[in-house]
């Protein structure tokens, strides 16, 4: 797959979930590209279908209407070749974090002996040097979600699907872990498909970003994030940044997502 | 500060103990009402011999009793979380069955199993291995959903899920299932004993009711006592020797609490 090509394809997908008082549709006719190497952020409020969007591109759950592929064929079933981050590191407790991420290849099939120098060079990557041998228990919240990170990349997987990855984590954890993912993003040349609220690490990891409207999500703005990588923290304060969160807070705002104090108020 | 755990309860014991001494001894009990602690220590030391043989054939009972229930507990369990075709057809009748007193079909089960020891093991093992079912049930389904994603995302077959991933899920779970079986085994055993017995403790309780041999009746009910702590240290201490994740997991969230 050449850079730039498409890897996801999503083609008028809508999601309707059936509940005890009706159908709730989650997407209605969501249709766009992810290129191959691209870092794609899916930015939207709570409710508006984005992670929903992640589980039937792994294929985990079917589409009500429309289709999708991941490179060239057709998504009718759970994706194997993919990496998934969730909000919550789901590492088993029995488990020690090298034995975590070797979880991945096990359950292949595959000899876990040949993985054993893959990830302890994964867990270095992320500051997890030496805590190869410790139980999900005896690490802090940012580690666990480390090791998760980990799991997903030891098979070289060449599309990483993030579901809200920092989530559950404390401000200054998460910006480390934003620095962390776009190392990792950086040496592998992965595919990334970033599922988050926060616009501020749309902007800071993206290529691109795609905002939702509320439930039913649709498809409101796609931005082009064209600042220079590496991006350091500090980006943060360049006016372009800037410009690209207030852009994707006023379509927020335009569908009641967001509500400002009026002029003059305070 | 690990050795204080048991200071505690010893105390306690004692106290009780001295207590009951005490008032045996002011109220002039007759022995036949209640012997005082010292007599029955006594009967247990005078009758060791005769209550060993009694305590080998109960512990025989209880245990095979109780490993019985954990070998048609535990594939029980995994039926019912596999079928649910199965699940529909048999756990609501095992959830009926246990509303059933098994002391009031002890006897029907003697009368079928005949005489015998295992009679004893089959009471045993019927009040056993529900709570095993029950729980292992549990621990089998409560799987993060998440997690069930990511095994479908690794291209898992069924079997390695199960055991990579449910089967240990469930351990502590099973413990705790282990932990209320092992103590009913040994009230089953000695209700099968009451029913029809010519050895076992059960057998020796009641003989010793018979005599109006008060302190030999208190030294069966130590020893029965005994048993049923003994064997619930020995699935504690397994337990912490097969999931110490769990075990340490637990002290991290006491010391948390305190």
């Amino acid at each position: 797959m050449p850079a730039g090509g498409k890897l996801v394809k999503v083609s008028d997908v809508s999601k309707v979930y059936a509940a005890s008082d009706g159908d709730v549709p989650a997407l209605d006719r969501v249709s766009f590209d992810v290129r191959a190497g691209e870092f794609l952020a899916i930015v939207g409020p709570s409710g508006c279908g984005k992670s929903t969007l992640a589980m039937l591109i792994a294929g985990l759950y079917p589409v009500t209407s429309g289709a999708i592929s991941v490179d060239g064929a057709a998504v009718d079933r759970p994706q194997t070749n993919l990496g998934i981050v969730f909000q919550n590191p789901v590492l088993l407790a029995w488990r020690r974090a090298l034995d975590n991420i070797l979880l991945q290849v096990e359950m292949r099939g595959l000899d876990p002996r040949d993985y054993r120098e893959r990830a302890l060079q994964l867990l270095a990557s992320v500051g997890l040097e030496g805590f190869e041998h410790r139980y999900p228990h005896e690490l802090s919240g940012g580690m666990r979600q480390r090791v998760s990170l980990c799991r997903a990349l030891i098979h070289d997987p060449p599309l990483l699907l993030m579901d809200e990855p920092f989530g559950a984590l404390d401000a200054l954890t998460r910006d480390q872990m934003t620095l962390d993912i776009q190392r990792a993003w950086g040496r592998g040349q992965k595919t990334v498909l970033f599922i988050t609220h926060s616009i501020t690490e749309a902007v800071f990891l993206s290529d691109r970003i795609i905002v939702m409207t509320p439930r039913p999500g649709r498809i409101d703005t796609v931005l082009e994030v064209d600042l220079p990588r590496p991006r350091r923290l500090a980006v943060r304060e360049d006016p372009r940044f800037a410009g690209l969160a207030r852009a994707i807070r006023d379509r927020f705002m335009a569908h009641g997502v967001l509500h400002d104090l009026e002029q003059g108020a305070g | 500060m690990r050795w204080r755990w048991w200071r505690a309860p010893a105390v306690t014991v004692l106290g009780v103990v001295a207590l009951w001494e005490a008032a045996v001894d002011g109220l002039h009990l007759p022995e036949y009402l209640l012997p005082a602690p010292s007599g029955v220590l006594a009967a247990l030391a005078a009758e060791w011999r005769y209550l060993a043989i009694h305590t080998g054939v109960t512990v025989y009972e209880i245990l095979w009793g109780f490993v019985l229930s954990i070998l048609v507990g535990v594939p029980l369990a995994m039926v019912v979380v596999y079928s649910p075709v199965l699940e529909r057809a048999f756990y609501p009748l095992l959830v009926a069955s246990q509303s059933v007193p098994k002391i009031a079909i002890a006897p029907l089960l003697i009368f079928w199993a005949g005489l015998g020891i295992f009679p004893k093991v089959l009471v045993a093992f019927l009040i056993a291995f529900f709570p095993i079912v029950i729980d292992t049930v549990v621990g089998l389904r409560s799987v993060e959903p998440e997690l069930l994603h990511l095994a479908r995302s690794m291209g898992a077959p069924e079997r390695r899920v199960f055991l990579k991933i449910r089967l240990p899920n469930a351990f502590p779970n099973i413990f705790a299932g282990l932990k209320v079986a092992v103590t009913l085994a040994v009230v089953g055993a000695i209700v099968g004993e009451f029913i029809q017995a010519d050895r076992g403790l059960g057998y020796a309780l009641l003989q010793a009711n018979a005599m109006l041999n008060t302190r030999l009746s208190f030294a069966t009910i130590l020893i029965l006592a005994a048993i049923g702590v003994l064997l619930f240290g020995f699935v504690d201490v397994l337990e912490r020797a097969l999931i110490p994740w769990h075990a340490s997991r637990r002290t991290e969230m006491a010391a948390g609490t305190l």
